[in-house]
């Protein structure tokens, strides 16, 4: 499989200049500290660390914004920061915090106006506006001034935006900031139908957990410039949280239920919730004696919210997973929980 | 170079949201315009002469309008610079396959096109009503519509290497401030370079400020074409020096990015 984005050993080192009375002293910072990526066409991968852990810097080396202090990457085969430009006609930028839209001018304006930068020929520009018109469903607010907009309205516009001319691979970071529950979730559809149905390469960084879950199938965490977990989406939260928790209803009082590494977590009058620890008993011995202890008459297993996960990450560095093992899981998985 | 024109007519129809702002400077330009008209014709009766520095008092506040059009008309260019720098929008616009000081031409040109052509449009009729028309000559309203892209194209790389400041400096507004006082003073917005004693004209005629303010205006009102010739060659050798000044700090400025916009 071909690579999108190809990463090398990438450092970048700041000099931050501090005042003490009337002398400077300069100290180094490493942002990024040794970063080896290899992320292969049309894949979707979130990019997640702290504040701090080096995610835009990052991002802005990629993008050719940055000269790395040593290290190398390619993006589709282009030097970034020695080919700024070519590059910039292959790739789709969104910076949740900044908007590329003229704020007076309605976005269909702006279609019209990223046409001529990007230098798209006329049918190519009519086509692909249209198709993203209806696919983003921009058709009611085309004509109305961005300042009039929502956030929701805004954010899918400026998505649709870096997708006019046809990008290989598409930058996103923080895309959902600030939008309430639907706009989020639409936006988040809308991304990975992009990255499924026209094989666009996905590098999403962001904060919140439910973009990573529902956008990405890998997940690449940083923190203090270094990887220090590369792996599926999927696995991740397998490996790093184990428990589930099962909601279980019965027509009657069931028998009295106890097993290792299953905790009652509430009990309500013939509903239960549990806690299981699928390291200490696998979750198939625990449904056949919930089964057998009563009559079920509904029963939900949740899975653990990914933030956790990601916080429990965070608090563990050791935890690197390498890179070579995480990319043979990611052909095989197809399903994104 | 589609595209910058492109962005130009953009940034026109843009600007034609805020028609209420460039309405009340048209009132601002009324007020002044009568104003100097009133010290301009009390000197002309003092002084007991038709004409000072080579203009009649109807070429004096023709001139008038065209200066105070010219400046009047200025985009916050070193703000809007100094603001991408800071809040990192650079980074922005670094990832499209566009020249960020070209995009910003276009942008702040397209915008003082519109705000010109507004106050011009204003600033005639005040004259037509005081003073009358202007003896116009094809050839003068020539000379002026090839000065004056310059004098904007000039006037913007200064401003811009100003708004470039910013990589380095924690405040240009005040840079600013010293420039464009020095550009209305020093660049006969309000006096012709021909009023200022003799040696300081020799110095006002080198500077970069009289080949934005004077020279339009100038060549507008008396249509000189000697004149013409060596205040293009002074707007040439003015653009060609920033010009280049733009390119160098440019180059150093893009390396210093990291520290703005995290």
């Amino acid at each position: 499989m071909e690579s999108a984005v190809s990463i090398s050993q990438l450092v970048k080192t700041f000099v931050l200049k501090k005042r003490e009375g009337i002398r400077w002293t300069s100290t180094d910072v490493k942002a990024v500290d040794g970063i080896t990526l290899e992320i292969e066409k049309g894949q979707s991968v979130a990019f997640i660390g702290p504040n701090g852990a080096g995610k835009s810097t990052t991002i802005k080396m990629l993008t050719g914004i940055l000269h790395p202090t040593s290290g190398t990457a390619t993006v589709l085969g282009c030097l970034p920061w020695k080919e700024r430009t070519k590059l910039a006609r292959r790739i789709g930028v969104v910076f949740g915090q900044r908007s590329q839209l003229w704020y007076h001018l309605p976005p269909g304006d702006t279609f019209e106006l990223l046409s001529k930068i990007y230098e798209i020929k006329k049918d190519v520009f009519k086509s692909r506006r249209d198709m993203l018109i209806e696919r983003f469903q921009l058709s009611t607010f085309l004509d109305t001034p961005v300042r009039k907009l929502s956030l929701g309205q805004r954010m899918r516009a400026e998505v649709a935006c870096s997708l006019l001319h046809g990008p290989e691979v598409i930058f996103l970071d923080e895309p959902t900031i600030g939008l309430d529950v639907i706009a989020r979730q639409e936006l988040r559809d809308l991304i990975r139908e992009w990255n499924q149905e026209n094989g666009v390469t996905v590098f999403l960084t962001s904060h919140d957990a439910g973009d990573i879950q529902h956008v990405a199938k890998r997940v690449v965490v940083i923190n203090h410039g270094r990887v220090v977990l590369d792996d599926r989406v999927s696995r991740v939260r397998r490996q790093y949280l184990r428990e589930k928790v099962l909601s279980v209803k019965y027509a009657d009082m069931p028998e009295p239920f106890s097993l290792s590494g299953v905790k009652t977590l509430k009990e309500s009058g013939h509903a239960f919730k549990f806690e299981v620890d699928t390291l200490v008993v696998p979750i198939e011995k625990v449904m056949t004696e919930i089964m057998r202890i009563g009559s079920v008459v509904d029963i939900t297993i949740e899975d653990p919210p990914l933030e956790e996960v990601i916080a429990h990450i965070y608090s563990t560095p050791s935890a690197a997973v390498t890179d070579d093992e995480a990319d043979d899981d990611i052909d095989n998985d197809e399903s994104v929980s | 170079m589609s595209k910058y024109f492109y962005i130009a007519i953009t940034s026109i129809r843009s600007k034609l949201a805020y028609l209420g702002e460039i309405g009340s400077k048209t009132i601002f330009l009324f007020v002044v315009l009568y104003i100097f008209l009133c010290l301009w014709k009390v000197t002309y009766a003092e002084t007991n002469q038709t004409s000072l520095g080579g203009l009649s008092l109807k070429q004096m506040l023709w001139y008038l309008v065209v200066t105070e059009s010219i400046i009047m008309s200025l985009p916050p260019i070193a703000t809007l610079v100094d603001q991408d720098v800071r809040t990192g929008s650079l980074a922005m616009q670094l990832v499209r396959p566009l020249s960020y000081p070209l995009n910003m031409l276009a942008n702040t040109t397209g915008e003082r096109v519109l705000s010109f052509s507004i106050n011009f449009a204003v600033g005639s009729i005040i004259a037509l009503i005081f003073v009358g028309p202007l003896d116009f000559q094809i050839q003068s309203i020539a000379m002026f519509l090839l000065l004056l892209p310059l004098s904007f194209a000039l006037d913007f790389s200064i401003y811009f290497l100003i708004g470039l400041a910013a990589f380095w400096l924690e405040d240009t507004t005040g840079l600013t401030l010293i420039y464009s006082r020095m550009t209305m003073i020093l660049g006969g917005m309000l006096i012709p370079l021909e009023l200022f004693p003799d040696g300081w004209q020799q110095v006002l005629r080198i500077l970069p400020f009289s080949a934005i303010v004077y020279a339009p205006a100038r060549t507008f009102v008396t249509g000189d074409v000697p004149l013409f010739l060596s205040l293009l060659a002074q707007q040439f050798a003015a653009i060609l020096v920033f010009s280049f000044a733009i390119r160098v700090v440019y180059a150093i400025a893009l390396k210093r990015v990291f520290s703005h916009g995290g």
